[in-house]
Formats: structure tokens, C-alpha cells, sequence
């Protein structure tokens, strides 16, 4: 019972977040560089329901437009880490052998590099901009994905029912698409989820060391960083709003992925109850 | 077993060679100039042939093999290079920063570890119960909550309005030698933050991992058997789960590397955090270089420990590599 | 296996616990009265004058040969007298009896030592940019030091406040690379005791120091980068004086702020080889459609007031009539642009012979003071129908674009006039680095300038000449002077802030007559 109006209230959360951010660019756009010295740090009112910052930009009208670039950065990002992820897991974990070794090399190189510094490097690279935030992201970000992918692949292919499977005559494409991809999406569909959030924590990391999204612009992360100081100065609302929509929307997200895996999972029913 | 370890340490070689190569080449991608960053503010009043001396000084414009085969030349002498970024030896960087490091990743190690199998056990025992729900909900909204921000609201909290424990530094401001106590008192909430901000990923995995081994065909088995409730969950569930798990905490140490980063900068802990990032955005290769490789090779033996563990967790997987 | 595992990583992380713990310490208890905590967001990279510490004197660990006092007029420290002046020679007689913290006595060689070092190219010192008029340095005895100039310097003085270092200490080595460097011997008030990088710095007073026994025994700087996390930590009572941005910068209990008047100043270049900002209709208009009083109360909280020019209205040489009211005049700024040809088209955006009003305005990206000042005129130019584009980005990304795009800047220091301003607006300087990066060229101030340095009798009227002509050519748009804001602990005595340089931090901050204070 719960469940659902949990399940419900995640929906109607994200699409109206959805409908906020396609909707408000065109009815209400956002001059990104505006700022109003004369009305500086008010308190949510009718006016400014989510106040306004220390440059007299409302705090709710900026947290819509930095959701839809965070969410994008978010999105975008998780799923080229879980392609690329998923790509070199599925292969290390099906071809074995040789490639299984190479693969599994690169991946612990790769992974023995703290990847927030990595990403740093990247970014400091591209220099700052959309674009090398997202990149930074899904270049380190696939790595936890492939390994999952292929341990679990490996585990299967000890599992007696794909014994069964194969010498019950199943064709390759058959194992692998009602035996194998069955398994291992949710797993993916899982890292990916938690990614999304993972990647707007990275996108705000980056923007807290200097190395974000351009300072102005209005994303979550920034304007979180901004908020901090006003945290100390009293007007809570500048790092709240924005830090509440984060949540929510990551929130309602892993909610529906975690629903979406449960169906997606064929033994779900033969639950045990201990 | 011994096979396997000598074949790893085998690899090490190439790969750390590998990485100090690449560490190398992104260095010389990066459009950053060491000179510059050595100048700080004082740049913008210096003469550009002075700073144009100071390069010349360091050999940073000399052509990367060169200054890569004279870093190589000086290691084999057990001398990692001098730090531009922090104007010190390196050894001396690492020599005075590493152990903070440490200790600060070892001990939120070891709490994430321990919590994270306990709760996540709990939890997928309970499943669908209001622990479960509450613990899962919980992990969610921690993973959308930036480090930084969790660090702040926990001075904020405990620091300020409590008091209870001290806001940042590794010893008392006023203190003139390190003692246990003091750095322990400083350290809680520094590793707390941490262990609170890394937890999630473990317990989401461990809870859903054992949830699913006990779906598993011998763990049902052993339940038909008529095994005890706990027995099966200890015994066999987790056990079985533990095979995914222990590749994650292989994975998840340079995440956690990551986080202390952050958790380092907001309580100013004297630790490596700081200075790789002051390093990377300085282009200091030989810095970059030396904590690179040793973050590579703690690593890699944190895998082969993982992969040893992994041979006992599931005796069903032969590692050959 | 697995339970053999788990015993064996506890005890490796006990062990890496133990030994992280165990290390030693320089620190020795001494003084029984609590020691007076600072707390800054810069800390030094050395602690070695010579390769950039304390440049501008106070440096708690170091004396120049001259000092600086409450007024910052210069006063003797090591030179028993100001130095003489005589054309292009200049010279120091040493005070006597004075001894370095390791109790050798200083000598005329020490001088010369720390000078020539600075001019060493083997060295790598960044003042060598500021002392590029020293030709030579000499010792005639052991307390006399001759300075010979290549040319004429007015403001040559100004340049002895640098901390004089041993010789013995550092002859024969690598200076770039000396154990000194971190662990350094100063004639200065305060001693080194040990120096936790990225944590604090622990001093201990020199008890026989020159200028009388200093009145705080022991004193700690702390570093703390995050501004933040600065101002959490004062909260919790952890510091007794503490420089916050002027919007955290607020009164609590138990504790006070200190507004100090700095030379420090904030404007936007505005390069001359851009199409829009280089007319000079354009660069009028954006100077009084900028609202600078909504500027110091909105971006700066107070902490600050407007700028005309470089030189800070503190200074002997500010002409008065480079000045204004501080708030916007949008409808001159419009009458501007009509009268040189440039008119609004549909989207409230000026043009002139097809060329639109925009350009970008670029600033770093990790300043927030510099990215809320770029807003603010960007606000504002909107308004008088100019588009500006801001963009925040790296260092390195915003040095080869200067000579083409504004940028938001910022310099000044109290000292004097030629100090800044003869490389930042001469031509010959032009594209040099960050002098001068958008190629502002005049004759009237190219000679103003030069009259400045080598002309003493008359450097009134050169640097009125100077501040009238740049106000008329707009090369920059001066936006405001900073206030630096403290918060400093009640019952601390002996605070005595004076007018502060763009550059500060555990040197030349409000601390500076650190070894004065009391505390109740």
C-alpha cells in the first residue's frame, strides 16, 4: 500500500520536475547573467517564493533552470560510464581468456587513480564548460560498472540453469538474451541510477574546487557553493532550495529504478522468506 | 595461490610504469604553466622573461622523454623529484602527509566496511520492512548530498551549536606537540563525514546483493535442509554475497581517495588531498607522479588482497590472472 | 580465508594508525600563557624572503632595512637611519648589536647577500621584476651598504622593507631547494618553532629582539583556505583574529570587525584592439553607466567604496578631481553613445556601422568577488544598451585572449604610485604578460609616468598629470577600493590596522604589529 503512493508520489515528482524544466524556459526564461543589487538576499516571499541570493537573483527561478543542467549533466554522464561499463564488462566477462586478462588490467590501472582527480585533470585539461564536466564524469565513472557486469557474468556462467540452458540446446543469442541480459541489466540499471546522483555530487565537487561549470551559470552545483556563505549569514534559502531539489528529484529517481528492476528481475517471485 | 601473487607482482611492473607515462602525458596535455601557478598573485607584477628564467631553471620546457628519463634516472636513486607546487622534496610532501591520509581512509575503511555489512544484512533480511525502507531512503538522499555540504552541516551541528567536538585542524590550534588524544578527538568528525558520505554505495550493494543470494537455489536448499534462519542469512547469504562485495571495496578505495579530498579541505587536514589537487592544478608531474604511483600500488595490492578473498568467499571462481 | 583476511587489514590499519600518530613533533611546550591564533587563507609557499616572503615587509619572522609604521611611512629596522638617497647611489649604515635568531650578528655582508640573491637567475625569485633598476650592491665595511642604481628611482626606498637573511646559513647552497627555506633564522620579532604545512604555523617570540622583548610569547597562524570553513572555525571560538569575506564577516558574540582601508582596487581592462570596447564613447559610457554604490553595498556588503583611479584616495598623490558620485548615470552614459553613432536597435542593443555593442567580459573563475563584480557591470551596461558576455574561466585560458577581451582585474598597493601603475599603463609594456595586456597607449602618461620615478621634486604634478589623463582615455573601468574585514577577539589590545596592499596574509595583514598585542 504504501509502496505505492510512494511509487506515486516519485512519478508525479518527476514529471513535475520534468514538466518545470521544459516548461519554464519558455513561459519564464532566465537571463543567466542578470543580477539585482537593489533586492539582495530576501526571504522567500509571494514575490520569491525561494528568496533571493546574494545578487538579488530568485533563488527558485535559477534552481529550476540549474535542474535542468544538472539532471542533464546526470543523466548524460551515467550513461556513458554504463555503456562504456557495460561494453568492457560484458565482454571481459563472456569472452574470458585472454581479452578477460587485458581488460581486467586496464580496469585496475585505471582504478587505482583516485578519479576525482582524475576528473579534475580532465577538466583542467578541456577547461571548464559543459561539456568536459560530462566527459570528466563518464570517463570515470565506467569502471565500478564493467566490473559488476563482469563478475556477475562470471558467477552465472558457473550457475547450473545456463548448464541446463546450453545443453538443453539454446542457441549463444538465446543465453545471452533471456538467460544473461535478464541478470545483469538490473545490476546496470542499478549503477546507473545511483550514478545519476553520483554524477551531480561530482558536478558540485568539481564547481567547490573551482573546477565546475562556468560560475555564473545557473546549475545546482554553483548554486549551491554560492549558498554555503549565506548559510553562516542566515538566509538559508539560497543553498536549501536548490540543495532540497537535488534530493527529491534523486530521490524519486532511484525509487522508480529500483520498482523498474524489481520487474525487470524474472526470479523476483521465487523470493525466499527466511 | 603463491602463483597467482607472483604473476600479479609481474604486472605491477609494467602497470605502474604505465601509469607514471600516462601521468606524464596528461601533464604535457595540460595548458597550465608551474611557473605561474609558483608565482601566484605575484604574477601579475612579475617581468614575463623572469618567470620565463624560472622555467628555464626547472627544465619544464625541455621535451617531455628528457624530463621524463631524468624523473626515471632519479627514482632508480631513490630521489622522487622536487615538488613545484609545494617547493619541497617530494619524499618530504609525502613523508609529512601520507600517514594523515591514511589513517584518515583507513579508519573510515574499516567503519564503512563493518557498518555496511551489518546494516545491509539487516536490511535484506527485513526487506520491504521500515528498517529497509528508512536505511534505503536514507542511502539515497546521502548519495545526492554533496561531501562538502555534509561536512559543513556536521560543523555546523556538532562544532558549533554542540561544541562537542573541534571544527577542523588535525591538533589543537594552540598545541604544541601531536598527541593521540587530541588527534583522535579531531579525527571523528572529519572520518564520520566520510564514512556517512561513502556508506551508501556499500550498504545499497550489500543489502541488494544478500537480498538476492537468498532467492539463491542453494541458499534455499540449505533452508530446506532446515537450517536456522540466521545460519542460512550469515552462513550462506552473505557469503554468497560477498563474492560482488569485496570487488566493490577494490573499486571504491580511490572513491574513497576522492571523498577525503573534499573531507580534508573542509576540516583543512594537513593530508595528500589537498596538495594533489594544488599538484594537478599546478602541473606538478613530479608530485602528481610519485603520489599516483603510490596510490597505484596500494591499490593494486588492495586487489590482489580482494581477489584472494574472493577465491575463499566462492570457490566456484578460479582467478588465472 | 576470509577470516583470516579481515584480523590481518585491522591490524595493517592499526599499524599505519600507529605510525601516522607517532610522528614527531618540533614542537616543545614553553610558555605558560595561551598563544595568540591567527588565522589566514593564504599560506606561504617559503618562508625565505628571498624567494618572495614578506616583500612587503611585516613578515613577524624578518626585518628589512627599513620598515613601515602605522601610517606606513617608512622608519629605520636594520638601517640605524633612512637610508641616503644620492642620485643613483644609495646608502645604508647597519644598527648595531643586532644578532640573528641563531644569535650571530648581522652584518653588511648579510645585506648584500640577500640582494644578490634575489638578482641571482640560478635563483628562483620573483622580485628580481621588482629591483629590475638595481644595478649592484657592495658592502664598504661591515655595517655599510652601498646600492647602486641604474638609473634614477624615486621610490627606491620603498624597496628595503625585504627581510635580510644570514649569509652563513645559506652560502653554498641551492637556495631554490635550502632546508632554510621552511625552517628559517630571522632578526625578526618572532621565531619559527615548527610549520605543519596545510595546517599552521607555530611562532615563539625573540626575546632579544632589537625592537624590545615582544608582548605575546607564543603565537600560532592557522591556515584555513575555505572561506567558509574560516569563518565556522572562528565561530567555534578557535582563533583570535581572522580576515573573513565582508559578508561573513559579521559581529558575533565576543568578538569584533575590523573594516580596513586597503589600496587594494578592482576594475575591468578594457583592451584597445576590441572593435566595441576600444572606442572611446563605449569606455566613457560604461564608466558612468557602472552603479558603484549598489556595488560596495550589494556585491561587497559595505566593505568598500568606489574607485576612479589607481592611485586609492588615501594616498598623497590621489587628485581630488578624479572622483564622482558613486551611483549610475545611465541617461549620460546613453547621451554618450547617441552623440558617437551608436543606437538602439529592436532588442534594446546599441550598434554602430553594423558593429553590435557586445563583448565578453572574462574573469576567474574561482574568484567569486571578481564573477559578482562582472554581473554587476554586465547589469549595468544592459542598461545603457551594451551587451557584455561574461565568461568565467581558468588562468590559463584568459591569458591569451587579453589582448581582445575585458577582463576584470585587480592590483593596488599603499606604497606608491610607480609601483603598479608604471608597467600596468606604459606602452612600452604593452602585451607583456599582465602588464599592460591591452595595449593602452599615451604619450601624456608614458611621460607623467617616467617623470613619476626619476623626477623626486616633482612627482605631485607628474601623478596628477597621470590620474587626469587616464580618468579622460578610460583604459580601465575602476569599480571599488576593498575594505579588508577581520574579525578580532574582544580584549585583544594593540589592534592598529593601517591602509593595506592587494596582496596580504600571514605578512602585511592587520597583524602586522602582531608583537604590540595584548590580550585581557
Amino acid at each position: 500500500m504504501a509502496d505505492r503512493t510512494l511509487l506515486r508520489a516519485a512519478q508525479l515528482t518527476l514529471v513535475a520536475a520534468l514538466g518545470a524544466t521544459l516548461l519554464v524556459p519558455v513561459i519564464w526564461p532566465l537571463d543567466q547573467s542578470a543580477v539585482d543589487l537593489a533586492h539582495v538576499g530576501l526571504s522567500p516571499s509571494p514575490g520569491h517564493p525561494g528568496g533571493t541570493d546574494d545578487l538579488g537573483r530568485d533563488v527558485l527561478h535559477r534552481s529550476i533552470y540549474g535542474l535542468r543542467v544538472s539532471v542533464l549533466v546526470g543523466i548524460v554522464a551515467a550513461l556513458a560510464a554504463s555503456l562504456l561499463g557495460g561494453i568492457v564488462g560484458g565482454l571481459a566477462g563472456l569472452l574470458g581468456g585472454w581479452t578477460d586478462r587485458v581488460l581486467m588490467r586496464l580496469i585496475d590501472t585505471l582504478a587505482a587513480l583516485p578519479h576525482l582527480l582524475l576528473g579534475i585533470f580532465i577538466v583542467a585539461m578541456l577547461r571548464p564548460s559543459l561539456g568536459a564536466v560530462i566527459l570528466s564524469i563518464g570517463l570515470t565513472h565506467w569502471l565500478s560498472t564493467a566490473r559488476i557486469v563482469r563478475s556477475e557474468l562470471l558467477s552465472l556462467r558457473t550457475r547450473p540453469f545456463i548448464d541446463a540452458a546450453i545443453a538443453g540446446g539454446a542457441s549463444r543469442r538465446r543465453v545471452l538474451t533471456r538467460h544473461l541480459l535478464p541478470h545483469v541489466l538490473p545490476k546496470i540499471a542499478l549503477a546507473t541510477t545511483l550514478m545519476i546522483p553520483h554524477a551531480v555530487w561530482h558536478e558540485t565537487s568539481l564547481s567547490f574546487l573551482g573546477l565546475g561549470l562556468p560560475p555564473h551559470l545557473a546549475s545546482l552545483g554553483n548554486m549551491i557553493n554560492d549558498g554555503q556563505r549565506s548559510l553562516l549569514t542566515g538566509s538559508w534559502w539560497a543553498s536549501i532550495v536548490p540543495g532540497l531539489l537535488i534530493i527529491v528529484v534523486t530521490l524519486a529517481i532511484a525509487a522508480l529504478a529500483t520498482r523498474w528492476r524489481d520487474r525487470l528481475d524474472p526470479r523476483a517471485r521465487a523470493e525466499l522468506d527466511l | 595461490m603463491i602463483k597467482l601473487v607472483r604473476r600479479r607482482l609481474a604486472v605491477a611492473v609494467p602497470v605502474l610504469f604505465a601509469t607514471s607515462i600516462g601521468m606524464f602525458l596528461l601533464g604535457a596535455a595540460s595548458p597550465m604553466d608551474p611557473a605561474m601557478q609558483y608565482a601566484g598573485a605575484t604574477a601579475f607584477t612579475t617581468d614575463p622573461a623572469n618567470l620565463a628564467q624560472i622555467r628555464a631553471n626547472w627544465g619544464v620546457d625541455d621535451p617531455l622523454p628528457v624530463q621524463y628519463a631524468r624523473w626515471l634516472g632519479n627514482l632508480f636513486q631513490g630521489d622522487l623529484g622536487w615538488s613545484t607546487s609545494r617547493h619541497e622534496p617530494v619524499g618530504a610532501v609525502i613523508a609529512a602527509r601520507a600517514g594523515w591520509t591514511l589513517l584518515l581512509i583507513g579508519v573510515t575503511l574499516a567503519v564503512v566496511l563493518a557498518g555496511s555489512l551489518l546494516l545491509g544484512t539487516i536490511a535484506a533480511y527485513r526487506r520491504g520492512g521500515l528498517f529497509d525502507r528508512g536505511i534505503r531512503a536514507a542511502a539515497y538522499a546521502v548519495e545526492s548530498m554533496p561531501v562538502f555540504w555534509l561536512a559543513l552541516a556536521a560543523i555546523a551541528v556538532f562544532a558549533l551549536a554542540l561544541g562537542w567536538f573541534p571544527a577542523g585542524g588535525l591538533t589543537d590550534v594552540t598545541a604544541t606537540s601531536t598527541t593521540f588524544g587530541d588527534v583522535a578527538h579531531h579525527l571523528v568528525l572529519p572520518v564520520a563525514v566520510l564514512t556517512v558520505s561513502q556508506a551508501p554505495w556499500f550498504l545499497l550493494f550489500v543489502r541488494d546483493s544478500v537480498a538476492d543470494s537468498l532467492r539463491d537455489d542453494h541458499v534455499l536448499a540449505a533452508r530446506a535442509r532446515g537450517l536456522r534462519g540466521r545460519t542460512v542469512l550469515f552462513g550462506h547469504a552473505l557469503r554468497t554475497a560477498l563474492l560482488p562485495f569485496l570487488t566493490l571495496v577494490g573499486t571504491h578505495l580511490p572513491e574513497l581517495v576522492g571523498g577525503s579530498v573534499l573531507v580534508e579541505t573542509v576540516f583543512s587536514l594537513p593530508g595528500l588531498g589537498a596538495v594533489s589537487v594544488q599538484a594537478a592544478l599546478g602541473s606538478d608531474f613530479p608530485l602528481l607522479a610519485a603520489i599516483t604511483l603510490i596510490t597505484t600500488a596500494v591499490v593494486l595490492l588492495a586487489n590482489l588482497c580482494t581477489d584472494l578473498a574472493y577465491t575463499a568467499a566462492d570457490p566456484r571462481v578460479r582467478i588465472d590472472g | 580465508m576470509l577470516r583470516r583476511t579481515l584480523p590481518l587489514t585491522l591490524a595493517l590499519l592499526t599499524a599505519v594508525s600507529l605510525t601516522a600518530c607517532s610522528n614527531p613533533d618540533a614542537g616543545t611546550a614553553s610558555s605558560s600563557t595561551k598563544p595568540l591564533v591567527v588565522a589566514t587563507a593564504g599560506e606561504p609557499d617559503t618562508l625565505n624572503p628571498i624567494l618572495g616572503y614578506g616583500t612587503d615587509g611585516a613578515s613577524l619572522i624578518f626585518d628589512g632595512l627599513v620598515a613601515r609604521d602605522a601610517q606606513n611611512t617608512l622608519i629605520p629596522a636594520l638601517a640605524a637611519e633612512l637610508p641616503v638617497v644620492n642620485g643613483t647611489t644609495v646608502t645604508a649604515e647597519l644598527r648595531g648589536g643586532v644578532t640573528f635568531h641563531d644569535g650571530t650578528a648581522l652584518t653588511a655582508d648579510d645585506v648584500v647577500f640577500t640582494y644578490r640573491s634575489v638578482m641571482d637567475p640560478e635563483v628562483d625569485s620573483l622580485l628580481r621584476s621588482d629591483l629590475d633598476m638595481l644595478d649592484k650592491v657592495e658592502a664598504t665595511d661591515a655595517s655599510t651598504v652601498v646600492f647602486t642604481l641604474k638609473y634614477a628611482y624615486a621610490p627606491f626606498l620603498q624597496r628595503l622593507v625585504l627581510g635580510i637573511v644570514p649569509a652563513k646559513a645559506l652560502t653554498g647552497q641551492d637556495i631554490n631547494k635550502a632546508a632554510f627555506n621552511r625552517q628559517p633564522v630571522g632578526t625578526g620579532p618572532y621565531q619559527v618553532t615548527a610549520w605543519t604545512p596545510g595546517d599552521k604555523l607555530q611562532l615563539t617570540a625573540n626575546d632579544t629582539w632589537w625592537g624590545g622583548k615582544p608582548a605575546t610569547s607564543a603565537v600560532v597562524v592557522a591556515f584555513v583556505a575555505d572561506d567558509n570553513v574560516r569563518a565556522q572555525r572562528t565561530r567555534a571560538g578557535e582563533f583570535d583574529a581572522v580576515e573573513l569575506a565582508p559578508k561573513l564577516a559579521t559581529p558575533f558574540p565576543g568578538f569584533g570587525v575590523h573594516k580596513v582601508p586597503t589600496a587594494d582596487y578592482r576594475g575591468v581592462m578594457l583592451p584597445m584592439k576590441n572593435p566595441v570596447t576600444g572606442d572611446l564613447a563605449v569606455r566613457k559610457a560604461l564608466n558612468v553607466a557602472a552603479d558603484r554604490s549598489a556595488m560596495v553595498t550589494g556585491v561587497l556588503a559595505g566593505a568598500g567604496e568606489p574607485a576612479y583611479g589607481p592611485v586609492p584616495p588615501t594616498s598623497e598623490y590621489a587628485e581630488p578631481s578624479v572622483a564622482g558620485t558613486g551611483s549610475a548615470d545611465t541617461a549620460a552614459a546613453g547621451k554618450l553613445l547617441d552623440d558617437a553613432g551608436w543606437t538602439a536597435g529592436a532588442d534594446g542593443i546599441r550598434a554602430k556601422n553594423g558593429q553590435r555593442a557586445t563583448f565578453t567580459l572574462m574573469y576567474p573563475a574561482t574568484d567569486s568577488l571578481r564573477k559578482e563584480l562582472a554581473l554587476a557591470v554586465t547589469a549595468d551596461a544592459k542598461k545603457a544598451g551594451i551587451e557584455i558576455k561574461p565568461e568565467g574561466l581558468t588562468w590559463d585560458a584568459i591569458t591569451p585572449r587579453m589582448r581582445s577581451d575585458a577582463l576584470i582585474m585587480g592590483f593596488g598597493n599603499p606604497y606608491d604610485p610607480d609601483f603598479v601603475s608604471y608597467k600596468l599603463f606604459r606602452s612600452d609594456f604593452a602585451e607583456q604578460g599582465y602588464y599592460n595586456p591591452g595595449s593602452y597607449h599615451s604619450a601624456v602618461v608614458d611621460q607623467a609616468l617616467q617623470d613619476g620615478r626619476s623626477r623626486p621634486d616633482n612627482r605631485k604634478d607628474a601623478y596628477t598629470t597621470f590620474q587626469k589623463q587616464l580618468a579622460a582615455d578610460v583604459p580601465w573601468i575602476f569599480l571599488t577600493y576593498l575594505q579588508h574585514t577581520y574579525v578580532v577577539r574582544d580584549g585583544v589590545n594593540g589592534v592598529s590596522p593601517r591602509v593595506e596592499a592587494h596582496e596580504h596574509g600571514v605578512e602585511n595583514s592587520i597583524w602586522w604589529n602582531l608583537h604590540t598585542w595584548t590580550r585581557a
